[in-house]
């Protein structure tokens, strides 16, 4: 009886590995094996503010947290209002800015993804993902 | 050929009793009922499987935003990890390799919970991914009270099927 389990659950699990080995295939440019974000998409606070005025701060935290406090100037691009932010942030954007986009902490996942989501549908060069994001600006300027 | 009559089977000129049309009528709709939990339990997988195998580069993110597993590995279980759930709630469907079926995606449920769980003790705001972008705002409570409820139904699916074959296994000895 176990012996049947294991050996039916076997089955399934290298069956499974099939599909799964033909899609890493398929998305091989789409994604790195090496790191979740690549060294050159990433920039510390001190490289950040080391940009100046050449900066656009991004914050990608949802609208409340936004409300409530975030870095001086920075403008909210959310993926929950992408459609109705994102003409407002175009706007503002202008040609040699460097994009600086930062959600609430190292593990959160909104940074990353409203930084490829620029890259990719809005075209746009320069954008960055903040190391550590807000809670990284919070411990320097607290 | 063996000739000997089976047993288990009324003969066709023995009028069935009424306790014995009422257990089987019963029997039935608790096969019935089996059955749909089966399919709901395997439409939940099949949902949270495709969804996540539309888009492995954001599962990858979701899987190393628990902070567990080094990024290669994330990417590799964001490959694999839908397809894995997709075949074994086909395999619920179809009845073929059942029990396999059910012990890996209760095995999977189980790590899932666990590591939602761990992320929370750790203080790490987390995007689950397990249902893509619909469970992205789901509290903590909702995501455990949702897997524990699919770890319910597939134990009493597992446990249903064992004492089923060992009903039959029995009724055959006899």
């Amino acid at each position: 009886m176990k012996f049947l389990l294991a050996r039916q659950a076997a089955v399934l699990a290298a069956v499974a590995l099939l599909p799964a080995a033909g899609e890493a295939i398929y998305f091989r440019n789409n994604i790195s094996w090496r790191s979740a974000i690549a060294p050159s998409e990433m920039v510390t606070l001190e490289q950040a503010r080391a940009w100046g005025d050449a900066a656009i701060w991004v914050d990608a935290r949802p609208d409340d947290e936004f409300a409530r406090d975030h870095v001086p100037g920075a403008l909210s691009l959310n993926e929950d209002r992408w459609n109705e932010l994102l003409p407002q942030f175009l706007a503002v954007w202008s040609p040699g800015k460097k994009m600086v986009v930062y959600c609430s902490s190292l593990s959160c996942n909104a940074s990353r993804e409203v930084a490829r989501r620029l890259r990719k549908e809005a075209q746009l060069p320069d954008v960055y993902v903040l190391k550590g994001g807000w809670e990284a600006w919070l411990k320097r300027n607290r | 050929m063996n000739q000997t009559p089976d047993a288990q089977h009324p003969t066709l000129n023995v009028e069935p009793s009424t306790t014995g049309v009422a257990s089987n009528i019963k029997h039935r709709t608790s096969n019935i009922l089996w059955r749909v939990i089966d399919f709901v339990v395997a439409g939940i997988f099949i949902y949270a499987g495709a969804i996540k195998a539309f888009d492995p580069v954001q599962f990858a993110g979701d899987v190393d935003n628990y902070k567990v597993l080094p990024w290669p590995v994330s990417v590799a279980l964001a490959f694999y990890l839908p397809w894995l759930e997709i075949f074994c709630a086909l395999a619920l469907i179809v009845r073929f390799f059942y029990r396999g079926a059910l012990s890996i995606l209760g095995v999977l449920i189980l790590l899932f919970t666990l590591a939602t769980i761990a992320a929370k003790v750790r203080g790490l705001d987390i995007t689950c991914g397990c249902f893509g972008h619909a469970s992205q705002h789901w509290s903590f409570p909702a995501h455990l009270m949702t897997n524990l409820a699919i770890l319910a139904a597939l134990l009493a699916l597992l446990v249903q099927s064992i004492v089923k074959r060992e009903v039959a296994q029995q009724q055959s000895r006899h």
